[in-house]
This record gives structure tokens, C-alpha cells and sequence, in this order.
């Protein structure tokens, strides 16, 4: 047993140089090796490589969701909020977690953004949701975050941060919620899940959103050149505005995001421009 | 004053303010058509600015400052601000404020990160979040909306990220 986890030790050592550098301490100078502190090691090593289950997830997207939605609640307008689930689903449907308990919102906040949490939580504000044209746009936007979600880019992010507490965290909020009847968390934010949204995700994280988002769209009858579009849009906001400053501060520039694309799509693409660009229902409930 | 010439001037507003304005990153040929064995209408210049009319497929159709007209491939546009490099700033922050109208009065406001803060700072609302799930769709419900909206599905292969060498051959920067 001990055998097998020094095993276990020295194999996570070979695959993390971080962790490298700790054996490297552990067996340093001493005459043995302190099993204790091997043991401790590992359990670390293996907080940041094991991947987060389905459950953890939800408990961290459950409880960043309770504090965004703190920030703003949902615009009063449940038609609207059952039509973004349906299309948000439907693209969902064509990612590689269509299973997942997927679940759409619109903000009532100005700000121009959109956020998404582990487990298949999606918000948009209504400050983005407004200044779009087309339901092949809303689509290619909850695409973009559909793809942060099954990629488990805020994950990352959260593990990046919280180094060896990430457990630490799922399990506080955890605890925050036992013995109390309806989920009343802390009254202050998350800070290990909240800090991504302030802080923003690694920005290749941003593009591969950007260019999976129209791979998504277009798997699900979009015309994919819709996220493009919702680019430029926001390119076209003075980067000044109030309205568009947390986005642009926890995110490449559009310009950038569009380069990006540019080079990453280029034709590929094409062929799938011929879907569709808009719905009756779009038009009717966009004011 | 003509009240029919007011009127008029008042439509040509209204159609300006759909009109998003734009920018092409590379020299493109404006097309007079969205297909890429159309004629040629004339050669625009990277960073050229165009007003975007209207967009189809891979396609949109922009207007040039001396009134011509024609298709490009959405991907070769980029926003007003765009390629023509950050010495235009200015120029296009007043654009943008002309553009934005009475809300223009909040853009030099400095009220920065507001966002930022009221997140950092909320209280918990778990209720608003059974509130959300209460709205789900259902997988079977998706595909009813998507039949009924003749959304149908493509297979279309997964699309990496090219590295960031290849993208920074844009002209003007």
C-alpha cells in the first residue's frame, strides 16, 4: 500500500515538474523518506490532476450562480427566459455533454456580458441580449459559453487560483448548506469561484470559446457567421462605456478574438453559412 | 421648413443608424455579388472603412466612403475601431459617442469595474437560481422548438486553434 503510493509519487513527480520540485524537497537530505510528507504530496498532487466530478460541479456552478444572479436577477419575463433555454439546449444538445442539466438565463443587468458556471449554468445580461440581431447571434454567444462549460475552462481556472484549496472550497460550500433547509450560503460571495468572473479566463480559452462556439452553432442549423457579428457589435461599443467594461477587462479584445477566428476558421466554415439566421419567435419577443 | 423634407431626412437617418460601421483588415475586393467568382466592384484597402448594410451567410454588404457598394466576406471585417490602429481612437471614440446618442453621457463617466464590485460584493440569491432551473428546456423540448423552427442539425467537424504566429500579418499595425 505505502509501496504503491510512493509509486503513485514518484509517477505524478514525472508528469508535473511543479510537483517535481516538492519530491525533490521531500527527499532531500534526510536519511528516508518521510512517508507522511509523501502521502501529503500526493493528495495534492492529485487535487490538481484528478478531474472534478459531476457533483463538485454542480455544487460550485450552483453556488457562483447564487451570488451572479445576487449581483442581477433574471429579467421578469419567463416567455423570454423559456425561449433562451430552448435555443441554449438545442446547441447544447450538439456539444459533447448534451446530458448535462443545461440551464439558460437572462440578466437583468445593462453591463454587456455573459457568464457561464461548472454543471451547465449560462447567463447573458440583458445589456448583450438587447443589442442582438438575430437568434443565429444568441445561439453563437451560448455556444461560446457552452464551450467554456464542457471544457471545464472555469475549473481550470479555479484550480489555477485556489492551488491546493480547491477541495477545501467545494467542501466549505458543502458544509455552508448542511443543516439548513433551503440553500442559504454565506452571506458574502465565493470568492475561489467569483474571482474568475472578475478576473477573467486564460485567454486561449476565450478563442477556443469563440471558434467551438460557431462549430456549435453550425452543428445546430446556425449560420455560424453570427458570432462575428456580435463581435463587431461590441468592437463598435467605445471600449469607455460602463456597459462594456467588465468585459473587455476579463477578455481578449474583440479585434483580437476576430483575428483569431480569422485565422482559425477561414473557410472552413463556409459551407455551413447557408443556415438559418433568424426565427419568428426571436422577432417577436426582441423588443 | 418642409415638413415632407423633414420627414425624408428623418428616414435617412433611421436607415443610417442600422448601418454598422466597420472596417476591412486586409486589401479585399469588394464584389458585386456574395460569391467569390462575382465581378469585381473595385479594390478596397486594409483599413479601409465601410458601413456594413447587411450581412447573408458568410457574407456582408457594405457601403464605401465614395458610395460604392458590394460584398466581402464577414470574416476580412472588423469593427470601426478596428484596423486602422489606435491612432484613430479619437477620432472613432467621438464617432461612437455621436453614434450612441443621449446614452453618450455615460461614457466618459470613469465609473470603471462597477460590474467587477457589485459580484465581488452580492449576497448569495440561491432562490433566483431554482427560479432559473425552473425555466430548463428539456432535451425532447429542444428538439420540438428545433423541428418547429426547421433547425436542423449538420455534422461539422471540430475546428482547433491556430497558433498566434499565423495571425499577425494584418497591414496597417
Amino acid at each position: 500500500m505505502k509501496k504503491s503510493l510512493v509509486t503513485l509519487a514518484l509517477a505524478a513527480g514525472l508528469a508535473t515538474p511543479v510537483f517535481a520540485i516538492d519530491l525533490g524537497k521531500i527527499l532531500d537530505g534526510s536519511s528516508g523518506i518521510d512517508l507522511n510528507k509523501v502521502v501529503k504530496a500526493v493528495e495534492s498532487a492529485a487535487t490538481s490532476l484528478q478531474s472534478t466530478s459531476p457533483e463538485q460541479e454542480e455544487i460550485i456552478g450552483k453556488r457562483v450562480m447564487a451570488d451572479l444572479l445576487g449581483a442581477a436577477p433574471l429579467v421578469k419575463n419567463p416567455e423570454l427566459q423559456r425561449y433562451v433555454n430552448q435555443v441554449g439546449r438545442w446547441v447544447a444538445l450538439q456539444s459533447e455533454k448534451p446530458n448535462l442539466p443545461w440551464r439558460f438565463g437572462v440578466t437583468d443587468d445593462a453591463h454587456v456580458n455573459s457568464f457561464a458556471a461548472p454543471g451547465g449554468y449560462i447567463l447573458i445580461t440583458r445589456g448583450l441580449y438587447d443589442r442582438l440581431k438575430s437568434e443565429a447571434e444568441l445561439a453563437a454567444v451560448l455556444g461560446h459559453e457552452i464551450t467554456h462549460v464542457v471544457r471545464g475552462h472555469h475549473i481550470r481556472a479555479m484550480k489555477a487560483s485556489a492551488r491546493g484549496d480547491f477541495l477545501a472550497n467545494v467542501a466549505q460550500i458543502a458544509a455552508e448548506k448542511r443543516g439548513r433547509e433551503e440553500a442559504q450560503y454565506a452571506a458574502n460571495a465565493f470568492s475561489g469561484g467569483t474571482e474568475i468572473f472578475v478576473r477573467g479566463l486564460d485567454k486561449d480559452d476565450e478563442y477556443e470559446a469563440d471558434v467551438h462556439g460557431m462549430v456549435l452553432a453550425a452543428r445546430a442549423g446556425y449560420n455560424p457567421f453570427a458570432l462575428p457579428s456580435v463581435l463587431t457589435t461590441i468592437g463598435n461599443i467605445n471600449p469607455k462605456d460602463n456597459a462594456v467594461s467588465l468585459m473587455f477587462s476579463t477578455h481578449p479584445s474583440p479585434q483580437d478574438r476576430l483575428d483569431r477566428i480569422e485565422a482559425s476558421v477561414g473557410d472552413k466554415l463556409d459551407r455551413y453559412a447557408n443556415g438559418i439566421d433568424n426565427t419568428a419567435t426571436f422577432a417577436r419577443l426582441h423588443k | 421648413m418642409m415638413p415632407k423634407s423633414l420627414l425624408i431626412i428623418l428616414l435617412c437617418a433611421s436607415s443610417l443608424a442600422l448601418a454598422d460601421p466597420g472596417s476591412v483588415t486586409r486589401a479585399t475586393d469588394l464584389k458585386d455579388k456574395p460569391f467569390l467568382d462575382a465581378p469585381t466592384v473595385t479594390r478596397l484597402a486594409a483599413g479601409s472603412r465601410v458601413e456594413v448594410q447587411t450581412r447573408k451567410g458568410a457574407w456582408a454588404q457594405v457601403s464605401t466612403r465614395d458610395g460604392k457598394s458590394g460584398w466581402l466576406k464577414i470574416l476580412n471585417l472588423r469593427s470601426a475601431t478596428g484596423s486602422s490602429g489606435s491612432g484613430l481612437g479619437g477620432v472613432n471614440q467621438l464617432l461612437s459617442v455621436a453614434k450612441t446618442g443621449s446614452s453618450g453621457n455615460t461614457v466618459t463617466t470613469g465609473v470603471k469595474g462597477l460590474s467587477a464590485e457589485q459580484i465581488k460584493n452580492a449576497r448569495p440569491n440561491p432562490q433566483e437560481v431554482q427560479r432559473m432551473k425552473s425555466y430548463s428546456a428539456s432535451s425532447e423540448e429542444a428538439q420540438r422548438f428545433a423541428r418547429s423552427n426547421r433547425l436542423e442539425t449538420r455534422s461539422v467537424k471540430d475546428i482547433g486553434l491556430a497558433s498566434t504566429e499565423s495571425q499577425s500579418n494584418r497591414g496597417s499595425d
